[in-house]
């Protein structure tokens, strides 16, 4: 590492389990934080159990996920059940700023971790919990997975086609979108302690950081009393997903280029007819100009077009595959990927931060930690356990 | 509303549309002081204010240009001044106005900026330790940076698409993965900046305090959709897979998808994570004798067998609310929640106990009463965040930001206004037309719309012949 980044000495731990909170952390890991991931010792974070695997391997250590939002953080095993357990976890805590966590709120209460004697033993501290529905009210203790809190944060009603059932959000979204929430809202924290040199509680709701979203439905309702609802399968074929030869693009008229400039571009004479030159008249003549916009996309090819369309100030989009993505030139220039060497999963590339920073230029992170693998770095060399302790640890499941 | 965290903090609001005005929405949220730049120039005040919408009953008012319901969500709790940042005055005032603040957050093309001599080179002249938010949709760096883009062509545009989509029937009795992508919609890049920025700015605020150096952010909102797909782009850099359509199944879980309610459009979600969680499904929906059958008792038969499955789930979540299989199955530990439209989400018992919706007083002359509003995904225990007051009217800050923050003398003022450089009304411009709500139901652009709707609560009288 060696250069200084933005969040250089904050001290995070990072109990997980699963996407959300541990994307928190890598999220922190990225800005600069030093995050020790602790896992409870054989079984490890369940999200390593989670596919797709690297060369369909079911190994924990090939998890995709898991090796996605566990980059930049060493990573130790610690049963904070036990005794000898919570007696470590205090002296970590001892060395922390930040303790990420998504237990449910019922687990917690009744653990070492719960907030109220945290608070009391470690008044710097910032605990952050991120959990589907947040610490309290009638839905706490559900039971919840991406999909019904995409559901359930009301994002989800709106995505896929009109005449079809709503249709969940690309991978996990839902726990991507709550871990850079939480991983905001913890800065915010750690911010609030600067003057007032105590740590709080951050409680972070997986279905409410979607549900801030709805800046169109919710006034759409308060407003109108009207439900927007998913994508029309009517009109006119602009700003929608639309064939070209190589796959889909969408033709867009937002800008503020005049109509010739997206007639010429897509280069169908008829596309000219004055019936086309306003937004009423393509409503008006939907139909038949959807299927003029049809015969001349047939014409382009996804990036040719794209390409075409940004050099003439339009925005026209397309839809590119993980393939696509990963081969991106633009993205390639701006330093987003990185080649990150994993002992057992191997060397691959890894999209960097969604930010580029003027303090620091992007660097590979370090690869996610194999379970266990800091378990000396730390326990021996930062807390001064001697060799015969974590033997003895090791021997009775604690580490 | 003491204990705000950000409460020292001055922030300069150029930004327009969606993202960045929802991250200084949501530091205002936060305590900051968020000083909106607006125009009094029609032509060139933004769209969310002009033509967005939606505006209450469909019918811009008087003062139509403070009554976008989505301006008012992206733009709560912040100050207005009014700045024609053609003129070149306007333009030395801004950069006044930097050097006494904290953050800049704008989403012009780098060549507005330039032009405008307001590029973080420049304003870092004035305000050394700066934190400034660029952001644009394909960053300020690299091949496309001078492209112009929106949400809706953006989405697909950094592959979210390659991983949603429906199941494909291509008539052999069995559904396949499919080949046409699909997409959130609603501006969802738009929030993944949103988010970003807000954390960025806040490390660079740590950073600022320990260090007294500023930082440029260049957010670029393509790269933020990458980064939150990023388990996916890692799984074609690992094995080759370009794309995961396989509509609301999952990999590893069944049944699991989204089946039909009572009541029209009415939808549920269900998540069966494992053999327990199935035996516990057939039990809460009376069907113990399915749990016994040999090709569903494991996940793997189960994930052969979901077209059958599907079909049986359906059957029974058909003849019920999403309310009631949501209470059913959760009461029996199975994953299983409702598509909320923003109706439902409005009258939800968890979001109201949660006090997820704040409800804002307008200004009486907006005609908007008071309203509901989102509020954010995360509470402290100790720090507060909630919205401060409604957005702005235009230019209502123009003397507290030049004569209080900058000094500048009455004449000077009278003159900026002469000059029409700042105002409190627009110059030119009319309230937009709107597409009946019945016409936007046949055009597929909304899906429903309740006749006699008024959504306002509080202070505003109510309707004639009403009580």
């Amino acid at each position: 590492m060696g250069v200084k980044f933005l969040l250089d000495g904050l001290r995070v731990l990072d109990l997980g389990p699963g996407i959300a909170p541990s994307f928190c952390a890598k999220l922190l890991a990225d800005y600069g934080a030093s995050v020790a991931k602790v896992e409870p010792p054989a079984a490890g974070d369940p999200a390593r159990r989670m596919g797709p695997f690297v060369g369909d391997d079911p190994n924990p250590e090939k998890s995709i996920p898991f090796l996605y939002a566990n980059t930049g953080k060493r990573g130790i095993t610690l049963d904070w059940s036990t005794a000898s357990g919570r007696t470590m976890l205090h002296k970590l805590l001892d060395e922390s700023d930040v303790l990420v966590e998504g237990f449910s709120p019922s687990e917690t209460a009744s653990s070492s971790i719960s907030y109220g004697e945290l608070a009391q033993a470690y008044p710097h501290l910032v605990v952050t919990s991120v959990t589907p529905f947040g610490q309290d009210g009638p839905y706490s203790e559900f039971e919840a997975t991406d999909i019904i809190t995409c559901a359930m944060s009301g994002l989800m009603y709106h995505s896929g086609d009109s005449d079809r059932e709503p249709l969940r959000n690309a991978l996990d979204q839902s726990l991507y979108v709550a871990g850079a929430n939480a991983a905001a809202a913890t800065l915010v924290a750690v911010f609030a302690r600067l003057t007032s040199g105590e740590g709080q509680h951050v409680d972070v709701s997986i279905s409410e950081c979607l549900a801030a979203h709805l800046v169109q439905p919710v006034p759409y309702h308060n407003y109108m009393g009207a439900t927007k609802g998913r994508r029309p399968v009517r009109g006119s074929g602009f700003e929608e997903l639309m064939p070209a030869r190589d796959g889909y693009v969408v033709p867009s008229v937002q800008g503020s280029q005049p109509w010739e400039t997206v007639a010429d571009l897509i280069g169908l004479e008829e596309l000219h007819d004055p019936r086309f030159a306003s937004g009423a008249g393509r409503i008006a003549n939907g139909e038949e100009l959807k299927a003029l916009l049809v015969e001349g996309l047939a014409q382009w090819d996804r990036l040719p077009l794209f390409v075409a369309s940004g050099e003439r100030r339009l925005v026209f989009g397309m839809a590119q595959d993980a393939g696509d993505m990963v081969a991106c030139p633009h993205l390639d220039a701006r330093g987003f990927y990185h080649q990150v060497d994993h002992p057992v999963a191997g060397t691959a590339t890894y999209p960097g931060m969604a930010a580029a920073l003027s303090e620091r230029p992007q660097q590979a992170p370090a690869p996610a930690p194999l379970l266990g693998q800091h378990n000396a770095e730390i326990y021996s060399g930062e807390l001064g356990y001697g060799g015969d302790e974590l033997a003895a640890l090791r021997y009775t499941g604690v580490i | 509303m003491s204990n705000r965290p950000l409460e020292n903090i001055r922030v300069i609001d150029l930004s327009r549309v969606f993202a960045m005005p929802f991250a200084g929405a949501n530091l205002a949220d936060l305590g900051a002081e968020v000083i909106k730049i607006d125009t009094c120039q029609a032509q060139f005040m933004e769209t969310t204010r002009t033509i967005t919408g939606p505006f209450p009953g469909n019918q811009p008012g008087e003062l139509w240009w403070e009554q976008g319901g989505t301006f008012q969500t992206l733009n709560r709790g912040k100050r207005s001044l009014t700045l024609d940042l053609r003129s070149e005055e306007a333009q030395s005032i801004l950069k006044e106005l930097v050097s006494v603040s904290d953050v800049v957050l704008e989403n012009f093309t780098p060549r507005v900026m330039a032009r405008f001599g307001l590029d973080y080179a420049s304003l870092r002249a004035v305000k050394p330790d700066l934190i400034m938010v660029s952001n644009t949709g394909y960053g300020h760096s690299g091949p496309w940076s001078n492209f112009g883009a929106m949400a809706s062509a953006l989405e697909p545009t950094h592959g979210t698409g390659a991983f949603m989509g429906y199941l494909d029937d291509n008539g052999s009795g069995k559904l396949s993965p499919g080949s046409v992508p699909n997409k959130l919609g609603n501006s969802y890049t738009d929030f993944l900046a949103t988010w970003t920025a807000l954390l960025s700015i806040m490390a660079a605020l740590l950073h600022r305090a320990k260090t007294g150096r500023g930082t440029w952010i260049d957010l670029a909102m393509y790269q933020a959709g990458a980064a939150f797909i990023g388990e996916g782009l890692l799984a074609y850099s690992f094995n080759g897979e370009r794309t995961r359509r396989i509509g609301n199944r999952h990999t590893s879980m069944a049944p699991h998808g989204c089946y039909p309610c009572l009541g029209e459009d009415q939808w549920v979600t269900i998540a069966v994570r494992d053999d327990e969680d199935w035996r516990a499904f057939c039990a809460a929906v009376g069907q113990p004798e399915l749990a016994a059958l040999a090709r569903f008792a494991t996940t793997p038969q189960r994930l052969q067998n979901q077209d059958e499955l599907d079909g049986i789930v359906a059957g029974w979540t058909r003849a019920r609310t999403s309310y009631d299989v949501m209470e059913q199955l959760q009461r029996a530990g199975v994953p299983a929640g409702p598509v909320l439209t923003a109706a439902q989400a409005l009258k939800d018992p968890h979001f109201r106990h949660r006090g997820f919706f704040e409800n804002v007083s307008h200004p009486d002359e907006t005609g908007l009463g008071s309203r509901d509003y989102i509020g954010r995904g995360w509470k402290f225990s100790e720090s507060a965040a909630e919205i401060g007051g409604a957005a702005p009217l235009l230019g209502e800050a123009n003397g507290y930001a030049l004569r209080e923050l900058l000094g500048l003398p009455q004449s000077r003022m009278d003159a900026l206004v002469e000059a029409e450089i700042i105002g409190t009304e627009p110059i030119g411009g009319r309230a937009p037309s709107q597409v009946p709500l019945e016409t936007q139901v046949e055009l597929g652009w909304i899906a429903g719309y309740v006749s006699d709707y008024r959504g306002v609560t509080g202070k505003s009288p109510p309707p004639q012949g009403e009580g």
